[in-house]
């Protein structure tokens, strides 16, 4: 049985139809992939996994939980999420301790002090920027304490909407490194969005290529290197972020 | 470590240092600006000035010299403001009035601000038709003008200060419930708001946690510009004799004993009309200085 199981997903928004019938299932451990370009409904198949968006049609399952209007509190234990803007995901006014202790309060874990040094050491933040606040941070930092806000529950899987493609390229190796190495200690599941195919390509064995809110197809990990995919979108795409050729040149 | 080297650190180690590194950045570019430090100054001295009023006030404000000799006298050095009618001294009647203008001014903005901004943090975070009642409601108290449902309130409470404290802050709040909606509407959806419904706060917490702190700044801002008016208002009540009743010191309602002499004793009505103009001035200079400060969409 799949950790997270998504069958015929519909989300819609009045009028406006953003996910239309998209299908997947996820493995524990697995790290899963969602690209298309902007408007295609890859986040808001996020969104709705984690509640933030409705589920107009269809049903997901995460951890044998079906998912309904409301999530449980033990929902919000096992699945955590990394929004795309670090400079819009924290509170301007709030410390990074409290960042950090916030979640741990509604939760009613105890050894709070031990937890937070902790996640910070985990992120390689350390200890010094506990009271810091957010604006007294650069972008990796802050990206750095969302990713720690989002461990710090302990969850099994992790949300990443699109992680790092707020940061500049330097700091994005940095964070997707990071990301990967607590997946491997931690042996998280992720489902990663975005519309950088060599990020994907990098973290995911499986990913699902979106347009106009439908599911193209969903290619493995090495046919995307190989570049054999079945849709001419996928191939259009593909071609496209190889970037510019000047016309007339050989590939 | 110097004690400015402590609160300026970049690497706080307590939740209390980096609250009161904060402030003290707040403090420092607030001094920049000398007209609030202008407008602080005459707001901490009508503090003073009520705080030690049975001190300094050099006569009795209630009861007056010999009403033969010592009426509506002009400003001496025995009267630096004169006498009234009743033969007070209007500088000792100015002083104690502080008092009552203080306590106007505090308990409004007590009331008040609350009000205002549990109805607008509630109607904008909710939306929906909590937003359309709570706004409706928000809308009639606008639709009347401030001074004549104050008047109405006071006509069906009976005349006196304290009336006159809960009619100005009935009518008061809805400016900050449209304020505090409006903005709590820009942060309702961002993704800080996002993440702690995600961690499974409740509607509580992120209202009283996330959303509060930030709509605070700029209703507070609002209120200290709005001291002024209320001032204004409930000298107002006093003039038209709704407010303090006689022999209270209260400023509007000594303008209002004084009209009757203001040709030929002109420093009756206008040494408290004095006190009003630099009490609201402080006020609004105060104001402007702190959303200088405070006002997150004014920093750069």
């Amino acid at each position: 049985m799949a950790l997270i199981d998504i069958r015929d997903l519909h989300v819609s928004f009045g009028e406006v139809q953003a996910v239309r019938g998209v299908s997947a299932a996820v493995a524990e451990g697995e790290s899963y992939g969602i690209v298309g370009e902007s408007g295609s409904g890859k986040s808001t198949v996020l969104r709705a996994l984690c509640g933030l968006a409705p589920i107009t049609a269809g049903a997901v399952t995460v951890v044998n939980e079906p998912l309904g209007r409301r999530r449980s509190a033990a929902f919000h234990r096992r699945v955590q999420m990394v929004f795309q803007d670090p400079y819009a995901s924290l509170h301007p006014r709030h410390t990074i301790d409290r960042v950090l202790s916030e979640p741990l309060a509604i939760h009613g874990f105890a050894d709070r002090e031990s937890r937070i040094l902790q996640a910070l050491d985990e992120v390689g933040l350390g200890a010094g920027f506990r009271f810091r606040y957010p604006h007294q941070l650069s972008g990796g930092q802050r990206q750095r304490v969302a990713i720690a806000r989002a461990l710090i529950l302990e969850p099994r899987v992790l949300l990443l909407d699109e992680p790092t493609s707020a940061l500049d390229a330097s700091i994005q190796a940095e964070v997707l490194n990071l990301l990967d190495r607590l997946r491997s200690e931690r042996g998280l599941t992720y489902i990663l969005v975005s519309h950088d195919l060599a990020v994907v390509a990098h973290m995911c064995e499986r990913l699902l290529v979106m347009q106009h809110g439908r599911a193209v197809e969903e290619l493995t990990r090495d046919s995307l290197r190989a570049r054999s995919a079945a849709e001419a979108y996928t191939r259009a795409l593909l071609s496209a972020s190889e970037g510019y050729t000047p016309a007339g040149a050989t590939p | 470590m110097t004690r400015s080297e402590w609160l300026l650190t970049e690497h706080p180690r307590s939740r209390r240092q980096a609250r009161l590194g904060q402030a003290w950045r707040t403090w420092l570019a607030f001094k920049e600006n000398r007209l609030a430090m202008l407008g602080l100054a005459i707001v901490l001295t009508l503090l003073a000035l009520a705080v030690l009023a049975p001190w300094i006030a050099p006569h009795n404000p209630l009861t007056g010299g010999d009403l033969r000799t010592e009426r509506l006298l002009p400003p001496s050095w025995a009267h630096p403001m004169g006498t009234d009618d009743l033969a007070r001294d209007i500088l000792s009647r100015v002083i104690w009035g502080s008092q009552l203008t203080l306590m106007v001014v505090a308990l409004v903005a007590l009331i008040a601000t609350p009000i205002g901004l549990a109805i607008g943090t509630t109607a904008g975070y909710f939306g929906g038709w909590i937003d359309t009642v709570l706004m409706r409601v928000t809308d009639i108290f606008l639709a009347f003008p401030r001074l004549i449902l104050a008047l109405a309130f006071v006509a069906a409470l009976g005349p006196g200060i304290e009336n006159a404290i809960i009619a100005i802050a009935l009518t008061s709040w809805p400016p900050y419930a449209r304020l505090a909606r409006a903005e709590t509407l820009t942060i309702r959806n961002s993704d800080f708001i996002s993440a702690a419904r995600l961690q499974g706060a409740s509607h509580l917490r992120i209202l009283w946690g996330h959303v509060t702190p930030l709509c605070l700044s700029s209703v507070i801002v609002r209120v200290t510009l709005d001291m002024a008016g209320i001032i204004l208002t409930a000298a107002g009540l006093g003039f038209l004799g709704l407010g303090a009743q006689p022999p209270q010191p209260e400023w509007g309602a000594m303008i209002a004993g004084g009209r009757r002499f203001i040709i030929d004793h002109w420093w009756v009505a206008t040494m408290p009309g004095l006190a009003i103009f630099a009490v609201s001035l402080g006020f609004n200079l105060l104001g402007d200085g702190l959303r200088d400060v405070l006002d997150p969409k004014a920093r750069k």
